[in-house]
């Protein structure tokens, strides 16, 4: 029988926990297109990438929170494992050498946390509608004041099956921190549980707000700015 | 740039795929437009996803922008979904790179792959702002060029194009972009250019030549208009392939294309002579890289774009003359960086076990044969040499490899094919399966799946069948039908061609220029993404062909005789004519003729051009 083309090779491996922004041209990137697109640019950093050891070694990254597509971001993380102890800044100046525009990485750091102990992401929008900026302001305020706020989300299609939707009420779990009008659009500044227990993104609350109030989206601008754990520290 | 990203922004989390429409990619090459002469727009007409696949355009790409005032720009066929977003909102076909629409550019140069790309052409200058018809487009700017293979017969798209680039681009597309470079401060007319442009070898200007047509509607003359002009258009070729120019980085793209990988090329031509084959013919003669520059074009592809898969590309890699050795160089760089290597392009004959081992060392995929031909006899009429021993030795080794996925290609509707010769493509796909259960158990892959995959034969010009009809849509019908009911096995998967596009492909292939009045009305009538089953109307196609009249089986299904004009006389693609008749007849009575590694069977390509084999070819033979 055949042995796993790397077995018994080096295997000491050094844990980094990355830091990432990824905004501009770049937000267009799909998750499935970014772990892509980080391999390569970790590759042509030519850093000492740990491979994992197996039959298909393949270079070990993972992404501890999927950021949703079209959103601008300066605080996503990106785990990878070396074969060498590298410095952090050296590791993030080396790796910024060949980042395709809007993708860059802003610190690494030993990783403390396990990625189930990520529970809360909070975001800010800026969005403008087919109303005035004040009377979209008005009907957003109600919105999220009501008593319930009923979304349509996403059930996992079990295998072979078509996804469905489901009708729940995120009222417990939303967190407004801020709302006003900026620059003749609506802000928000907001916290959705994210992570492997529940996950929420902006994009349902804001098609739900549009279709209960009969308003038409006409332009957004979703940033997400924290990564929290339960007890609401930064996720590090 | 700043308008058309406004507009497009918000469209884009409405639409499949999106990083296929916004640029940005790593290597994708910015430049100051105030400090830039001449402004390229490289058009592949399809989608992103192939487009980005196709190699040309990397080394044009990169050959143009290497010129610090010249800027070559990509741009691809949008997807229906985002062509109506686009249309809806007023957003011309703009470039990746500096987001501008293409219509205030220097040049719009198209790639023609396939004929199924015809429409795409047109929608895609009509997405610009731009009238179809190169009559119409009376100013210098933009100038529509076109090149790739498709343009050994250019006659049905010649009305929508100002010029076409024969044979190889690396050499001509400076002189062009030189040329015009030189005359744009005096602003010459359209025409004036264009004339100029004609002196430049390998360049054809369409407007510049007439057709006249017999009773019969065969093609009776193609002339210049002046006695100036090039009476015959030459391919242009590279004479010292190792020194051509190529790409030091590609653009890596986001998203996930068809080939998504480093390409190095080690050869170009092929020896073989495959007489269906018109890549075989077109891209002669038999050149080579050498193994110090292949291996420093994969090492500094690799580390600049951070691949981890690299492939050999060629018509047939197995005949570079030192395969082993360029292997063994390779590997020893590929395996060192975990990066897998990959030879699409490998013939049965002089596969060796060693090879094998090559590309399985780093992760196995499945195996990938092109017999063509059931029958022995059928390979000897298409002078696909290799034996049906050589088939099965290469799969048992294979088998004993460890391999499991077998795929292999043949072709339906082949000149002087019987039911005999397509029933045996069931017949050896079931030797193959049996082979596999003869090994014991513990020595072979768990499972077994052999693919067959029939392709409908259509006739290319500069091939020895340009004369053939092409099998009609009923018999191809039938004798899919014949396959099918011969398999037997579950372990034999069977794909092929849809009809009519086959038969539409034939139609264009060797068409003329009474021809673009119904690619035109295809068009119209809402035909794109003709390669695209989900978008393929061969109805509208039809009607397309009955208003123009059209007789489909002239362009097709009709034998054409040794003496006939054909409607791409004009071209030289250094082949000759008379070696085609030769081949032909050769065909017919089913004998075959040696490759040119084993001699010079003097196809009547001159030395001086750099083959490698070509040492021994008379000058000329008739």
């Amino acid at each position: 029988m055949e042995m796993p083309k790397n077995q018994n090779l080096r295997i000491e491996r050094f844990d980094y926990r990355l830091t990432f922004a990824k905004k501009g041209r770049a937000r267009y990137i799909s998750h499935l297109d970014l772990m892509r697109t980080m391999q390569r640019a970790i590759k042509r950093a030519g850093v000492p990438i740990w491979y994992t050891q197996g039959f298909n070694p393949h270079a070990y990254l993972m992404f501890p929170l999927a950021l949703p597509l079209g959103t601008d971001s300066e605080v996503e993380l990106l785990d990878i494992a070396l074969i060498e102890n590298w410095d952090y800044e050296k590791l993030v100046q080396q790796l910024n050498k060949s980042m395709p525009e809007g993708l860059y990485f802003v610190k690494a750091a030993e990783p403390k946390m396990k990625h189930t102990e990520i529970a809360y992401a909070e975001y800010e929008i800026e969005a403008s509608f087919d109303k005035p900026s004040a009377q979209a302001f008005e009907l957003f305020k109600s919105f999220i004041n009501c008593e319930t706020i009923e979304i349509e989300k996403r059930v996992k299609p079990k295998k072979g099956k078509k996804a469905t939707f489901k009708t729940i009420d995120i009222k417990p779990n939303l967190t407004i921190l801020g709302l006003e009008i900026r620059d003749d659009k609506v802000w928000v500044n907001l916290r959705l549980p994210a992570g492997t227990e529940m996950n929420l993104n902006t994009g349902s609350l804001i098609d739900a707000f549009c279709m209960q109030n009969n308003v038409q989206l006409q332009d957004i601008y979703t940033k997400r700015t924290k990564i929290l754990c339960k007890n609401g520290e930064n996720f590090t | 740039m700043k308008e058309i990203q406004q507009k497009i922004e918000p469209l884009l989390l409405k639409t499949q795929k999106p990083a296929r429409y916004i640029g940005g990619e790593l290597g994708s090459i910015i430049k100051d437009k105030e400090k830039v002469d001449v402004r390229f727009a490289f058009c592949f007409p399809d989608v992103y996803d192939v487009g980005m696949s196709h190699l040309g355009m990397k080394i044009l790409y990169g050959l143009k922008n290497q010129r610090e005032n010249w800027w070559c720009e990509r741009v691809f066929m949008p997807e229906k979904d985002f062509e109506k977003m686009m249309r809806e909102n007023d957003i011309p076909l703009y470039a990746l790179e500096s987001l501008d629409p293409i219509r205030d550019f220097d040049f719009i140069g198209f790639t023609l792959q396939y004929e199924l790309s015809y429409t795409n052409v047109l929608e895609m200058l009509d997405l610009a702002g731009l009238p179809v018809f190169s009559r119409d487009r009376r100013s210098l700017t933009p100038i529509v060029v076109g090149g790739g293979p498709c343009v050994c017969n250019p006659e049905p798209i010649a009305d929508f194009f100002d010029l076409f680039i024969l044979g190889e681009g690396e050499e001509v597309n400076i002189e062009l972009l030189e040329l015009y470079e030189k005359m744009k401060p005096d602003s010459p007319t359209k025409e004036e250019f264009l004339r100029e442009a004609a002196k430049i070898e390998g360049i054809y200007v369409p407007s510049l030549y007439d057709v006249t047509y017999n009773d019969n509607g065969t093609v009776k003359n193609i002339f210049p208009k002046d006695e100036q002009l090039p009476k015959r258009i030459k391919k242009r070729v590279i004479v010292d392939f190792d020194k051509v120019y190529y790409p030091d980085s590609f653009v890596v793209p986001f998203t996930s294309i068809v080939h998504d990988r480093a390409v190095v090329e080690v050869l170009r031509g092929c020896i073989r002579g495959c007489r269906f084959c018109q890549a075989g013919f077109i891209y002669r003669p038999f050149r080579e890289k050498n193994i110090d520059t292949i291996k420093n074009e994969t090492k500094c592809l690799c580390e600049q774009t951070g691949y981890e898969q690299v492939s050999l590309s060629s018509l047939s890699t197995s005949d570079y003359t030192e395969i082993e050795k360029l292997l063994n160089t390779l590997t020893d760089y590929t395996d060192k960086e975990n990066i897998n290597l990959s030879l699409p392009s490998l013939r049965i004959d002089n596969f060796s076990d060693e090879l094998l081992e090559k590309i399985a060392s780093v992760r196995k995929s499945g195996l990938t044969f092109a017999p063509e031909a059931g029958t022995q006899r059928l390979r000897d009429v298409i002078n696909k040499n290799i034996t049906e021993d050589e088939i099965i030795n290469t799969c048992r080794m294979a088998f004993a490899a460890g391999y499991g996925n077998v795929k292999l290609y043949f072709m339906l509707g082949l000149p002087d094919e019987t039911d005999e010769d397509v029933v045996a493509i069931a017949e050896l796909a079931q030797r193959i399966v049996n082979l596999y259960y003869e090994l014991p158990r513990e020595n072979r892959a768990p499972s077994i799946q052999v693919s067959i995959s029939v392709a409908t034969f259509v006739p290319k010009p500069f091939t020895p069948f340009e004369f053939e009809p092409q099998t009609s849509p009923e018999e191809i019908d039938r004798k899919q039908k014949l396959i099918m009911d011969s398999i037997k096995s579950k372990k034999i998967r069977f794909s092929y061609h849809q009809q009519p596009v086959s038969v539409l492909e034939g139609v264009l292939a060797r068409g003329d220029r009474r021809l673009s009045d119904a690619i035109y009305t295809a068009w119209k009538k809402g035909c794109t993404l003709d390669s695209w089953d989900e978008h393929f109307r061969p109805d509208l196609w039809d009607e397309a062909f009955n208003e123009c009249g059209i007789d489909k089986s002239f362009y097709a299904n009709r034998r054409r005789d040794y003496n006939e004009v054909m409607p791409w006389n004009h071209l030289d693609y250094l082949v000759s004519h008379e070696f085609f008749v030769r081949e032909n007849k050769k065909a017919h009575q089913a004998i075959t003729t040696r490759n040119c590694c084993e001699g010079c069977s003097g196809c009547g390509i001159g030395k001086e051009y750099g083959g490698i084999y070509c040492g021994n070819a008379k000058k000329s033979e008739s």
